[in-house]
């Protein structure tokens, strides 16, 4: 420390008791700035905000120029404008994928990154282009025979018939979701009751904790197979 | 502070913990409740939002809550999050445990449904001779299930089969739709028989600890709450061994606490309950049986049809809406083929649009399909006993903890043949009875959800009459330690069709009352 700072910080601690006994005694009004906590009351008006996607491109990061190209095709396909309602790629569904898969789980992303892979594959086998260059025709004789109804929670787990049906009822989701969706008069964006975190997040605490591998021993293989969507 | 000495230690603040906190209280004993997390404020920790302001655009944060089926992005952060509080399985056969430690825990989000148990359940190995018989019957839990029928406020007709038994009722006279007729009437060949729902209606649309149950124990001056209270370990007089507290942790500040009582009352949900004990040098295990028989009921197999005469938004007054209870049907006037026991299905004919993975379609033809099966949806979902089996166990795992260094539980349970076969018989009998009546299948599961997925389990902590072969007696208490009681689902002998609350309830009421008694004539 400087010699000045520290003969300032002297004087200061010798002038705070001073300071107090006279806000004490003579009842003066408190110095400016006025404490936050008076001004922020039930009355204040707040901020109002709005989710950052609505005004900002999110960086790409995960899927490769191709497989966006053919996340893209494939939304458009699966979930187009209809009537007034936007679809898939004007809602923008594929870059918000792009952030929602590439933070998922391993399972998820392979699921995702290789069934781009596997529908382009089939196009260029077929058609000799990529998926991203089929009219709906073309893309429609590709994806038509692997649609299978389900009910909650039990997507198929057939190779391929999964891909295509969990990405058709997630691209679905996003878009309906989006506020695209929100902003057409007799399309209604989902709503609901949003819970905050409701104490500080302790993640950073439980850390060291989720690193340790778990402890299992191995057991033969189940016959009766139970979902295993990890989201 | 430091030297105050409870009469009664309640850990956990949900059904089972609120009913004794009421109980107690009202009997004038000095009750100390700590529960795990806080307490939850709609006006301060919630807001009505539209998905697309959510961080994930109303999905929920991807790899936070992998085994939490039920979760969304509008509700994640209402369960424990299992980085947190991990736990462990073998990969091959998941576990979904869902937890919340708000207070007031799972009842403030429970589905409502509320039966009572019958002696098919309460005395199944009399009857077909697997598992063990409970040391109580219908007859002995009839009057405390009255009373919390009473307290949650009931909804349902007097029309349950034996199965079923009849309750204290809010009575339920909506006439049945066309549909639900038809449904019925295409049952009789399989003996099955459509009931009422029975549905608690509680207060301003919310049957929960926190509102029907800790009030009236507030009111009575003898209970004080303690939030963020993670208990680590239940403690035991040095001289006679017999349980006298515990030490907790504050779950925000980590500091390290501890807290005497003459009586432990354990209502963490069942496998918090038996993790505690575990965690506490094997306590009330003479038996060697904490952590087995762990049971649950099989969700998710079930039927989605369709209702021709409904189709877009056409039906006539009277033809479709409304839900009904099909209680167990199988293994009661017959024996069925491939397993024991068996399942309920909930049926619900809704008059809203049905999901689009019912249609084999998307784009255009999706939105037609939509259109044209609009108002006709019929489902039906499958509530199957789970048996209980020394197998299907939990344990401690030593080499993990949680975010305050307690032990973690290793989860290995799987469904046997008996579940698998029951699911199947589930999905073909739905959809068999779904075109007798003249609707169409949509859509239809025979696979169960892993177990845990349903949030009924129970087990772990058994009653019966033998020490050797059970863990609590007929009242809920410890055969080792006469001042330790466990009253939530872990003392459940055989795990049922029915939703587990009202026998939850019930079961604590009758334990409180019985511990209350024995406490004033100086037994505990």
């Amino acid at each position: 420390m400087l010699r000045r700072d520290f003969v300032r910080a002297v004087m200061a601690v010798a002038a705070v008791p001073r300071l107090l006994f006279a806000q004490k005694g003579a009842q003066l009004p408190l110095p400016a700035p006025t404490p936050w906590t008076q001004g922020l009351n039930p009355k204040t008006p707040v901020p109002r905000t709005v989710a950052a996607e609505i005004v900002a491109d999110g960086e790409l990061k995960f899927f490769s120029t191709q497989q966006m190209a053919t996340l893209s095709r494939l939304s458009d396909v699966l979930v187009p404008a209809i009537g007034n309602k936007p679809g898939a790629v004007a809602a923008e569904t594929p870059a918000f994928f792009d952030f929602l898969i590439g933070t998922s789980p391993e399972a998820r992303k392979k699921l995702y990154a290789g069934g781009l892979m596997w529908i382009d594959a089939e196009s260029v086998k077929k058609y000799k282009m990529p998926f991203a260059k089929l009219n709906d025709e073309q893309a429609d004789a590709l994806l038509k025979p692997w649609l299978r109804t389900w009910m909650n929670d039990h997507p198929p787990t057939e190779p391929h018939a999964d891909f295509i049906n969990i990405a058709h009822d997630e691209i679905r989701t996003a878009t309906v979701n989006s506020k695209a969706w929100s902003l057409v008069a007799e399309a209604r964006t989902p709503s609901g009751l949003y819970w905050y975190p409701i104490e500080p997040d302790l993640r950073s605490v439980s850390a060291a904790s989720a690193h340790v591998q778990p402890h299992v021993q191995a057991v033969p293989k189940i016959s009766h197979p139970m979902p295993t969507y990890p989201r | 502070m430091t030297n105050e000495m409870y009469d009664v230690l309640i850990i956990g603040s949900g059904h089972a913990g609120g009913m004794a906190a009421k109980i107690l209280t009202e009997q004038g004993i000095q009750c100390l409740m700590l529960n795990a997390g806080p307490v939850a404020d709609v006006a301060r920790d919630a807001q009505p939002k539209p998905a697309y302001d959510l961080p994930y655009r109303g999905f929920k944060q991807p790899g936070k809550l992998e085994h939490v089926f039920q979760s969304n992005g509008f509700n994640e952060h209402v369960w424990v999050d299992e980085q947190e509080v991990p736990y462990t399985f073998n990969p091959q056969n998941p576990y979904n445990w869902v937890r919340v430690r708000l207070f007031g825990g799972r009842s403030l989000f429970w589905s409502r449904q509320s039966f009572r148990l019958s002696d098919y359940e309460f005395k199944g190995k009399s009857h077909d001779g697997f598992g063990d018989d409970w040391p109580i019957s219908h007859a002995d839990l009839s009057p405390y299930y009255s009373r919390v029928e009473g307290i949650f406020q009931v909804a349902g007709a007097m029309d349950g089969p034996v199965q079923m038994p009849d309750g204290n009722f809010v009575k339920d006279d909506d006439p049945w739709s066309q549909a639900m007729l038809r449904f019925g009437a295409a049952g009789k060949p399989y003996d099955m028989q459509i009931c009422k729902q029975r549905r608690a209606m509680g207060r301003d649309g919310l049957a929960s600890s926190v509102n029907l149950l800790l009030p009236d124990a507030e009111k009575t001056g003898k209970l004080t709450s303690v939030a963020n209270a993670v208990v680590r370990e239940i403690t035991r007089d040095k001289a006679t061994g017999q349980p006298n507290g515990c030490h907790f942790v504050d779950r925000l500040s980590g500091r390290e606490m501890h807290v005497k009582a003459r009586v432990i009352v354990l209502a963490a949900g069942t496998l918090e309950s038996t993790r505690l004990l575990l965690n506490s040098g094997n306590m009330a295990d003479s038996s060697g049986l904490v952590g087995r028989y762990l049971m649950d009921q099989i969700y998710g197999p079930g039927v989605v049809c369709s209702v021709p005469e409904a189709r877009g938004g056409k039906a006539a007054k009277g033809l479709v809406g409304g839900g009904a209870i099909v209680p167990r049907f199988r293994n009661i006037k017959t024996k069925a083929d491939g397993f024991l026991r068996g399942y309920a299905m909930n049926v619900t004919s809704s008059m809203g649009g049905l999901d689009a993975r019912n249609f084999k379609a998307y784009g255009k033809d999706l939105q037609a399909k939509m259109d044209e099966y609009y108002g006709s949806g019929f489902h039906m979902t499958m509530m199957g006993e789970v048996l209980g089996r020394y197998e299907n166990h939990v344990r401690i795992n030593k080499d993990k903890v949680d975010a305050w260094g307690i032990q973690t539980l290793h989860i290995e349970t799987k469904y046997s043949d008996n579940e698998i076969n029951m699911s199947k018989d589930c999905a073909e009998t739905g959809a068999a009875i779904a075109e007798a009546a003249g609707f169409e299948v949509l859509a239809k599961n025979p696979v169960p959800n892993p177990p845990g997925y349903s949030i009924h389990e129970v087990g772990t902590c058994r009653m019966g009459d033998d020490p050797k072969k059970s863990v609590l007696n007929k009242w809920n208490q410890s055969h080792d330690h006469k001042n330790l009681f466990v009253v939530d689902g872990a003392a459940f002998t055989s795990a049922g069709w029915q939703n587990p609350t009202m026998t939850i309830l019930s079961l604590s009421m009758r334990a409180s009352e019985y511990l209350a008694g024995e406490m004033k004539k100086g037994n505990v």
